[in-house]
């Protein structure tokens, strides 16, 4: 009976096999067809709705048109769904020629698996000439550039201007004690201080960030990314500044379940409908707020302002945080044609556009004077006036430490941990990946 | 049901054992054959692989895929420290699984997870109870009860999740329904106060599952002979005794599977926590969950490698408590259908 089974066994394994291996075998032939000069290439995004979405098919479409010798495929993925994808794709060697960027970890996780192209001697002297350097250097890794930045997110906070009037505050806070009066005068009108959104964690953590770029030094930051030892005792610092700051109680009530972005209950939805007068989120917001408005229009009252200055620290007050949106090529993309694509999106008009569709600052300094609402302005002043732009932390240090810093912060927010256990949780966390 | 239900839990055991015992009958009842009829033997012996092959094939193919080379692939996974991207190359041998073993916020995951074991059945089991012997009486309306009762398990977690999360929320509708009616001072954070919300999970559990259990036991008291019930009145016992003594030794074994699949379901929870708390902040509300503790530390932090580790860990967990349940609980009452049994 045994020897039965096992030769049963044995025929529906191979079968099974056979099955597998023919399944597996059909499609997914690549055509580069570089043969008649003649090239195809795929270009992941993000924008699956509304101007974005129409943005990229247009500048597409004029791109094919200038290089009548390359196609470009595109596809739009939801924005959650797309790291995932990409990352399936990218090990089965099957990934997109062109794609949506996220840079810090990933970026150098994909690098060091040797997924994609290094651009540095590919870049137009044009493109050269009118994006800073220092938008650069977050894509920069062993002496290669690997991605080309397309938009500049600050961050600062979000303000509802007649709720601040409404309080009787003139101007805006530049100091945190400043900032603490401005929330005591908030909460006696009755409404929410500062709304965060810490169900999905990273908007607290913002708040974390900030205080250690006011806290750190440039130096301690930046190094933090090399060595993921978070020892200096600013770090404390910025923990317990935070913790000060949680004590005055500014957020809105039942933060820990409030999501960032997602209907009107969520952070952004509060600022939206003048439930909550501030918040502390990068420069997509002014296209978040607008989506959560009860008549889906850009909130008219809506203002910009750094995060204040923290006494005590290392870090230049007028230092900011800020994210940079760009799009890498995969190793396997036809290196011309990429590169090509890639220079084209950060010309003046391309830029232009890209700023109209998603009321985000062009990387372009050329195309930053079409920038017209008064909060984007104040956000990009300060950005250009500022000694040093740091990526988000989460992005700097990686998913895996971004991700336990981001939920440490959580934790002190709610009560069940300390300034302490921010600095311990992350220098854990490093073990794990 | 009782017995669907328990083959279902272990569907390759049970089938492979039942087709195995099968195949043996006929091969002895086919054994005493002349010699001279070898080439028709073999044929027989043929058809017999083939059939196998053919009806058993599809199954095994399947389970192999996507349960058995899953787990091998996670076990392998987990001896390495990877990001998922390109192949893994830097192998640490068991330094994630001693990782996991001191960390702090998994040990609180077990803690969790046993209080969530331990209390699903305290709670759910009396009330369930309580009320299939209610809902058991003939009275008016007692169809509707029913379905009433078991809505909350046929809809989808997602939905209950998102209703709870949303109806919960500190401006949500219960406080505003406790302030509504004076009762304002009971106004809590129900999700986000870490002293509450696994106590709110818990209800919300228990909300969501309770309706199977009514299920599962009014199935099994409609299998109790009605004249048990008749002859124990006849020798005049009452209703409070005849449940004591007949009815609840009686619904034994659907009270053990019951207990199985809802432990099982407790080590395992996962989408409640993870749609009501979102991908992060289960563990700062004290609900996270060994699964909820694997994606967060597996997918969301990009350690994909130290995430298979988890799996892995998980997976013997509830392997281990499964099998104990069986050999010691369940024993009696599977006899014969999933383990080998005496004949």
């Amino acid at each position: 009976m045994t020897r039965k089974n096992r030769f049963a066994a044995a025929i529906a394994i191979a079968a099974g096999t056979a099955l597998l291996a023919t399944g597996c075998s059909s499609g997914g032939a690549a055509d580069d067809g570089s043969g008649n000069g003649k090239v195809t290439m795929t270009f992941w995004h993000n924008s699956t709705t509304g101007p974005g979405k129409a943005y990229w098919a247009d500048t597409v479409k004029a791109f094919e048109k200038k290089n009548p010798n390359v196609t470009i495929k595109i596809q739009a993925i939801q924005n959650e769904d797309l790291d995932g994808k990409l990352q399936t794709a990218l090990n089965s060697g099957d990934g997109p020629d062109v794609f949506l960027q996220r840079g810090g970890g990933k970026l150098n996780a994909m690098i060091n698996a040797g997924q994609l192209l290094d651009i540095k001697d590919s870049i137009s002297a044009d493109a050269k000439k009118s994006i800073s350097a220092g938008t650069f250097s977050g894509y920069d890794a062993k002496d290669g550039t690997y991605a080309m930045p397309v938009a500049v997110l600050p961050e600062g906070i979000w303000y509802s201007k007649d709720l601040f009037e409404k309080a009787g505050i003139t101007g805006t806070p530049t100091t945190m004690d400043e900032l603490n009066d401005d929330i005591a005068k908030l909460k006696d009108s009755g409404v929410d201080p500062v709304a965060v959104g810490a169900k999905d964690a990273w908007p607290a953590a913002h708040w974390y960030y900030n205080f250690a770029l006011r806290a750190c030094s440039e130096k301690t930051l930046t190094g933090a990314a090399e060595s993921l030892k978070f020892d200096n005792a600013c770090w404390a610092k910025a923990g317990k500044d935070l913790e000060a700051f949680n004590d005055t109680k500014p957020f809105n009530d039942g933060f820990l379940t409030t999501a960032a972005q997602q209907g009107a209950g969520s952070s952004a939805g509060l600022l939206a409908n003048h439930k909550a007068a501030m918040e502390l989120m990068g420069a997509w917001d002014p296209g978040v707020i607008s989506s959560l408005t009860p008549d889906a229009k850009p909130l008219p009252d809506l203002g910009w302002f750094p995060f204040p200055a923290v006494s005590g620290g290392k870090g230049d007050p007028k230092s900011m945080m800020g994210g940079v949106d760009g799009y890498s090529c995969t190793a396997k993309a036809p290196k011309k044609a990429c590169t090509d694509f890639l220079n084209f999106i950060v010309q003046k008009d391309n830029q232009e556009g890209y700023y109209k569709a998603f009321q985000a600052i062009p990387v372009n300094q050329d195309a930053q004077s079409v920038v017209s609402e008064s909060y984007l302005k104040t956000a990009l002043a300060a950005y250009k006036d500022a000694p040093f732009v740091s990526q988000y932390l989460d992005t700097l240090y990686g998913q895996n430490v971004g991700n336990a810093l981001n939920t440490s912060v959580v934790d002190v927010l709610a009560g069940k941990g300390n300034a302490k256990d921010i600095v311990t949780a992350t220098n854990q966390a490093a073990a794990k990946g | 049901m009782t017995l669907d239900t328990s083959l279902g839990t272990d569907p390759a055991t049970g089938s492979d054992r039942g087709a195995g015992s099968t195949q043996a009958g006929r091969g002895a009842s086919t054994a005493p054959r002349p010699a001279g009829r070898r080439p028709a033997k073999r044929l027989a012996d043929w058809r017999q692989r083939a059939e196998i092959a053919v009806l058993a094939g599809p199954a095994v193919i399947v389970f192999v895929t996507f349960v058995i080379l899953p787990v091998a692939m996670a076990a392998y996974y987990g001896f390495f420290k990877w990001q998922g991207y390109g192949p893994p190359t830097d192998f640490v041998g068991l330094q994630n699984y001693v990782i996991i073993f001191q960390d702090q916020a998994f040990r609180s995951v077990l803690m969790h997870n046993g209080f969530i074991v331990v209390l699903s059945l305290v709670l759910q089991g009396p009330i369930a109870i309580v009320l299939a012997l209610l809902l058991n009486q003939k009275m008016h309306g007692r169809g509707l009860i029913r379905v009433l009762v078991f809505v909350p398990y046929v809809i989808s977690e997602v939905i209950v999740g998102t209703g709870w999360s949303l109806l919960l929320q500190s401006n949500g509708a219960v406080n505003d329904l406790l302030q509504g009616i004076g009762l304002g001072g009971l106004r809590a954070d129900w999700l986000s106060n870490p002293d509450i919300a696994i106590w709110t999970l818990l209800v919300i559990i228990s909300w969501k599952y309770i309706g199977f259990a009514v299920i599962l036991f009014l199935a099994g008291l409609q299998s109790i002979p009605e004249e048990l019930f008749e002859a124990a009145a006849i020798d005049g016992a009452g209703y409070w005794q005849i449940q004591r003594r007949i009815t609840l030794p009686l619904l034994g074994p659907t009270i053990r599977i019951w207990a199985f699949l809802s432990i099982i379901g407790s080590l395992q929870l996962f989408d409640l926590v993870y749609i009501i708390w979102g991908q992060y902040i289960a563990s700062t509300a004290g609900t996270s969950t060994m699964a909820t503790y694997m994606v967060a530390n597996g997918r969301t932090s990009g350690n994909y490698g130290f995430g298979s580790a988890v799996a892995v860990v998980m997976f013997i967990i509830s392997l281990a408590v499964a099998l104990i349940y069986q050999r010691f609980v369940l024993r009696r009452d599977t006899a014969g259908a999933i383990t080998e049994g005496k004949k």
